[in-house]
């Protein structure tokens, strides 16, 4: 693509923004203000951008995206099966606006959209609320910061543990609609936290989500963060999450992408104090012409740091599955451990896999190790369980299954494990 | 860390003597003329003037890369010279018309260029500068019909066969360094391996840049028909300039129906001081194709040397169950930047490769693996296992990883795993405990390190790597 065309489609999708409301807080109006500025520097990345080499986004610069301005009212029974049991709030947006009629919070802590939870913890926005996603280069996390308005906003004060799961839930109604979501979480001193990022859709559109996190993390902090995307086959996800971990605070991930036509995930954890500990999970389980992307990094920026990772892909169809898992240990963060492992099956003969696990080591004193493995069933456990009277469909379903499983197992909310082991059951059903 | 690990890596260099003999160079710069020159100094056919100046205007059009990891201040083409030949009185017969200066230069190199050779079995093509010196044992291989000849020898005697093979592998235009190469390379080694011959003895070719502000553009193609096999060695040295000298070289292997080629390197160019000051920028295209089925190529590289390394030698597996393999250490010392591995490339069915790859940096060095695995549609049943350990010798060096694994067939296996250790206090304790002290314990460690590739060498090779790595390191443990 060039960048004329590139630039003009950027041009078209901020279309919307100056009519955004003035923000009370100058700061967040200068934020915006910087933001649009680099959307007009920067360009639509393509495959000659390193970063995007086997990612070609250019489907999306076909279609015009805009913002919607007021959300569809959506009954209760609507969303209905997206609901978990054991949440103790609930915030929910509906293409990108926040619909506190589906909205609740039984827990003592904030979860409030950002524009009521503003007032409150001004204080604690500035320093955290777009500093930690950076969008100097990143066009989308701009894009998103240039539409920075509303989100989510999670507080949990020092030493208090959430009881149950915070649940955001993302709800695409119509076609040819973009959404910013935007979530700041911000786990004090000792705390701790499960939130849940859900991506769902009510029709098979085709739209736009461009999401950014940022998750704070002080010390000795704990936040269990679960990212399900199953957005619908023709749209289109972007997202940017960014970590930041202070002393000896743990951050547990794991993330799912099932939908979407083109997908892309960039998670950045930054161990910004010395014992910080992350363990971040990926599955991708597509199929069709799907497209979906994980760019992560974890930068291990002190000492006596831990990091694990395991990234696993199921690829049908002529599906194409993008894992890009870099692991920076940078110069005096001595005594790091870290390890890292990419794993893909390809189920057909179309199906394709670029995987680039990536070490960057610059101190001398640590472990790091990675792999990765692309390739089909173990044809001896195929044959074992086909010795077990299973027939060869069923024991390739089940492991396939068991496979993508191991991930979906990792996450510590039983409703939506269920839900998501039944998805993965249905969609490994030859 | 210790202080005999970091006196372990600063031993001098020892090849870093300037011979002094007279020498026909260029004037510096780069244009259609100096093509025109150099092509016409070796009395070149047009089909090659054509295909230099072909690459050349290609070359104009391109951008040097800027994807490496490695950081140099930006080439002036213009202020290298592209032709420097030591000045041939006459047409040398036989070894013993060479210049007696330059005999001793080898001789200083550990080159078995004399009767040694035959003891050690090997013949060897000499490249001082960009010219061909010498070519030992030229008769015996030509009884069993191989050619081994410098490359512009080959352009006069073998012209069918230069011209059916040269830029097959590596086009003209394949890179930035490709391309200049092909536009402006003044020699390097051609052999030729015909249909189901063995190779009696290891080939070998020994480089070596003298001339400072020269580049040294050397073009290596070695071609083993069906059935053939070759084992074939690179060394190479330069004396010690302030300055940086480029060296951009191309190497194509051709390997045909069951042919086999092992093409084994030991580089020593001269990697500049402690500071950092001048070394060589050794940017260098190796390719190898597997044409024909059952075909294998294999590298065995071992680098230490060089400012900045710059180099991926490659295996494109197009025949059927065709292999593929690469093993490489690069130790990188004080401030040299390796960026360097390996592309494989499975095109045909049940093709397979293997990767080892082991880096050790210390002082403020860089090393960098960058590899390639890429399975083809086409390549059903393809098969890849790399390995690539990192061995960090001080807190200011780096060790990275970038290894892409793009994999567009169902049946293809491809593991890759990494790891990154030190040499920890512990093992040394464990070493002292036993009586021996810490350089020894280092270059123990690293041996055993670096064993599965030095297994590959070849055995003067192994012995001459093993001296070397410990001869870099010396004085970096302590």
């Amino acid at each position: 693509m060039n960048t004329a065309t590139g630039s003009g489609y950027l041009e078209s999708l901020l279309r919307e923004q100056p009519a955004l409301p003035a923000s009370p807080l100058a700061w967040l109006n200068r934020l915006r203000a910087n933001a649009v500025e680099r959307v007009g520097a920067l360009t639509v990345p393509s495959a000659r951008d390193e970063d995007w080499r086997f990612t070609d986004i250019s489907p999306l610069t076909k279609m015009p995206f805009q913002p919607v301005t007021r959300a569809a009212k959506l009954e209760a029974a609507a969303i209905e099966r997206f609901t978990l049991p054991e949440a103790g709030a609930r915030l929910a947006f509906v293409d990108g606006v926040f619909a506190p009629e589906l909205s609740y919070n039984r827990t003592a802590v904030t979860v409030a959209n950002l524009a009521t939870g503003a007032g409150r913890h001004a204080a604690l926005l500035e320093p955290h609320l777009g500093r930690h996603a950076g969008f100097a280069d990143n066009v989308f996390a701009a894009l998103n910061t240039a539409f920075l308005h509303d989100g989510a906003l999670i507080v949990v004060p020092r030493d208090v543990a959430v009881a149950g799961p915070l649940h955001l839930l993302f709800i695409a109604t119509q076609p040819e609609a973009a959404s910013y979501p935007r979530c700041l979480v911000a786990a004090q001193a000792g705390s701790a936290v499960t939130v849940i990022e859900d991506f769902v859709a009510l029709q098979e559109a085709a739209y736009f989500t461009n999401a950014v996190s940022e998750i704070v993390l002080s010390d000795n902090a704990s936040v269990s963060h679960v990212r399900v995307q199953r957005d619908s086959g023709a749209a289109f996800h972007i997202a940017n999450c960014a970590v930041s971990l202070a002393h000896a605070s743990r951050y547990r991930s794991v993330s799912v992408a099932l939908g979407g036509r083109i997908s892309r995930y960039n998670l950045n954890v930054l161990q910004a104090a010395e014992g910080a500990q992350c363990a971040i999970d990926g599955l991708a389980l597509i199929t069709g012409r799907q497209l979906a992307d994980s760019h992560t990094c974890i930068d291990h920026a002190w000492p006596n740091g831990v990091s694990r990772q395991l990234h696993k892909c199921i690829v049908d169809g002529s599906a194409h599955a993008v894992f890009n898992g870099k692991i920076l240990v940078r110069p005096g963060a001595q005594r790091t451990d870290s390890s890292q492992s990419s794993r893909n099956l390809l189920l057909t003969g179309k199906a394709r896999v670029d995987t680039k696990p990536q070490l960057e080591i610059f101190a001398d004193d640590v472990k790091c190790a990675h792999g990765a493995t692309v390739g089909q069933l173990d044809a001896e456990e195929v044959f074992y369980l086909r010795s077990r009277g299973l027939s060869d469909a069923a024991a390739r379903n089940l492991l396939t299954y068991a496979f993508g499983a191991e991930i979906i197992d990792r996450i510590p909310v039983a409703s939506l494990k269920q839900r998501l082991e039944s998805i993965v059951l249905a969609q490994t059903n030859h | 860390m210790s202080t005999v690990l970091q006196n372990l890596v600063n031993q001098p260099y020892q090849h870093g003597f300037v011979t002094d003999i007279e020498s026909d160079v260029a004037p510096k710069g780069l244009g259609e003329d100096t093509i025109r020159l150099i092509s016409a100094k070796k009395k070149e056919p047009g089909w090659l003037l054509e295909f230099r100046l072909k690459a050349f205007r290609q070359w104009l059009t391109m951008q040097e890369p800027a994807w490496p990891n490695v950081h140099y201040p930006k080439i002036d083409f213009q202020a290298i010279s592209y032709y420097s030949a030591p000045r041939a009185k006459k047409k040398l017969a036989s070894i013993d018309e060479v210049d007696p200066e330059l005999l001793r230069t080898f001789e200083k190199l550990g080159v078995p260029m004399n009767e040694r050779a035959s003891l050690a079995g090997v013949a060897v093509d000499v490249i001082f500068d960009s010219v061909s010196v010498a070519t030992t044992y030229k008769a015996k291989l030509a009884e069993v019909g191989i050619i081994f000849c410098s490359i512009s020898e080959a352009v006069h005697e073998h012209p069918e066969l230069v011209r059916r093979y040269l830029g097959t592998v590596v086009p003209a235009g394949d890179n930035y360094y490709a391309a200049l190469n092909s536009a402006v390379f003044t020699d390097g080694s051609f052999c030729f391996i015909p249909k189901g011959v063995k190779c009696p003895m290891d080939l070998s070719t020994y480089f070596r840049i003298n001339t400072q502000e020269s580049g040294q553009f050397e073009r290596t193609l070695i071609v083993a028909e069906q059935g053939a096999s070759v084992s074939y060695l690179e060394g190479c040295t330069a004396p010690k300039f302030d300055t940086n000298q480029l060296h951009a070289a191309v190497v194509e292997l051709v390997a045909l129906d069951n042919a086999d080629i092992k093409y084994s390197t030991v580089q020593n160019w001269y990697a500049g001081d402690e500071n950092g000051v001048g070394g060589i920028y050794n940017f260098v295209t190796k390719r190898g194709l597997c044409k024909g089925v059952n075909s294998r190529i294999s590298w065995t590289q071992v680098e230490t040397g060089s400012a900045i390394t710059w180099k991926y030698p490659s295996c494109i597996l197009r025949g059927e169950n065709s292999v593929g393999e690469f093993y490489s250490v690069a130790l990188t010392n004080h401030h040299q930047q390796a960026d360097t591995g390996t592309k494989m490339v499975h095109i045909g069915r049940n093709t397979r490769s293997t990767i080892v790859s082991k880096g050790i940096s210390a002082g403020q060095s860089s090393n960098s693996y960058r590899g390639l695995v890429r399975i083809a549609p086409t390549a059903a049943g393809a098969r890849n296992y790399s390995k690539c350990d990192s061995m960090l010798i001080g807190e200011r060096c780096s060790a990275n990883t970038f290894p892409y694994i793009q994999v567009g067939n169902q049946s293809a296996q491809v593991e890759h795993e990494a790891s990154t250790s030190k040499i920890g206090e512990d093992q040394l304790f464990y070493f002292a405990q036993r009586g021996i002290g810490a350089e020894e314990a280092v270059s123990m460690i690293i041996n055993g390190f670096c064993k599965d590739v030095f297994q590959q060498l070849p055995m003067e090779f192994a012995v001459e790597a093993t001296k070397l790595l410990g001869l870099k390191l010396e004085g970096s443990v302590g």
